[in-house]
């Protein structure tokens, strides 16, 4: 009675190791290609449907980055940004808010929004200073 | 009679001489003045570091600031390198954390000054110029000279022109792992619509 318990025994827990173990292999076979695959094709940010970091005026960006244009860096820099301001210039595909935000679009602008308030989305690249302007890339009105 | 006409004559020479003054002042501010700086914020540049029957390592940038004073030829220009964009997204992740560190670096400059530039030399077909000067990438500044095609453009000039650099002058380094994958010297274009 106890030798065949004891022998059952054996048998449950080979079993158990042997589940365990391929159980583990398993884990770290899809945990590669996940990875594998999740860093060779990543996929590019879409700042366009990323939710904004940081919501302020045109005018609080250019102050942070005079104040201490390397603080404003490690703030802003590659950070999804929405500003608000008025548009002073616009050209083709940039337009400039408030004489201190450079903002530059993907496609050609279609509709005028030169003396227009505006709230605009876009990654923060850095800070000008042949020009003193704050710029951000692949920009969206919002 | 003979004292009113010399009065009148007095006058007549003095508004002249203001207005005189006054032509004189707006030609001395015209000339020294913001005028005669033609300026982008969109210029482009690429670069390309691609290997034969390597996947392409290219990238741009629509952003690119400069300045060029027509009196003097003093030209100035900066390049935000988070404004490079790549086709492949892992790319332009390694050349920000990896190469140009960008967190550290984020910016690019070149300031220098065009050899007997001479604005009323511009025509519509380009002309080669000497642009020398210093170039900063990678927080390291390098002498560069180079050769600027500029021609006449709609209420400015356009400059372009092509120019190599290599990493390691800005000790930029590349892992031994992908060095055959990087071209050993890197070429960058530029084309700068430069206008008032």
């Amino acid at each position: 009675m106890i030798i065949t318990s004891k022998k059952t025994k054996n048998k449950i827990m080979k079993r158990k190791k042997i589940t365990i173990v391929t159980a583990v292999l398993l884990l770290m076979v899809s945990a590669g290609i996940y990875f594998y695959y999740g860093i060779i094709f990543k996929e590019a940010r879409n700042i366009a449907s990323e939710a904004p970091d940081f919501s302020i005026t045109a005018k609080k960006l250019l102050e942070d980055y005079n104040a201490d244009p390397k603080k404003a860096d490690s703030v802003y820099l590659n950070k999804t940004i929405e500003i608000t301001g008025k548009v002073t210039k616009e050209t083709n595909s940039t337009i400039i808010l408030e004489n201190t935000v450079f903002c530059l679009f993907k496609e050609k602008l279609k509709n005028k929004m030169i003396n227009n308030k505006m709230t605009i989305k876009g990654k923060c690249i850095g800070y000008d200073e042949l020009f003193m302007e704050v710029k951000i890339d692949q920009c969206t009105v919002k | 009679m003979e004292h009113r006409w010399s009065k009148r004559k007095l006058i007549i020479m003095k508004k002249s001489f203001i207005n005189f003054f006054a032509l004189l002042l707006v030609i001395v501010a015209n000339t020294s003045g913001f005028a005669q700086k033609l300026i982008t914020k969109s210029g482009n540049i690429k670069f390309q570091a691609s290997m034969p029957s390597y996947e392409e390592v290219a990238a741009e940038s629509k952003s690119v600031s400069a300045v060029l004073d027509q009196t003097t030829g003093d030209f100035a220009s900066l390049v935000l390198i988070k404004g490079f964009r790549f086709k492949v997204a892992l790319m332009e992740e390694h050349f920000n954390e990896n190469y140009m560190e960008s967190e550290k670096f984020p910016k690019a400059t070149f300031k220098g000054k065009i050899e007997d530039f001479d604005s009323s030399k511009i025509t519509n077909s380009p002309k080669n110029f000497t642009l020398k000067g210093d170039l900063t990438i990678h927080g390291k500044t390098k002498a560069v000279s180079v050769i600027v095609k500029i021609s006449k453009a709609p209420n400015g000039v356009n400059a372009i022109g092509t120019f190599e650099a290599k990493p390691e002058d800005f000790d930029i380094e590349i892992p031994s792992l992908v060095r055959k994958k990087i071209a050993d010297k890197i070429k960058i274009n530029y084309n700068f619509l430069l206008a008032k």
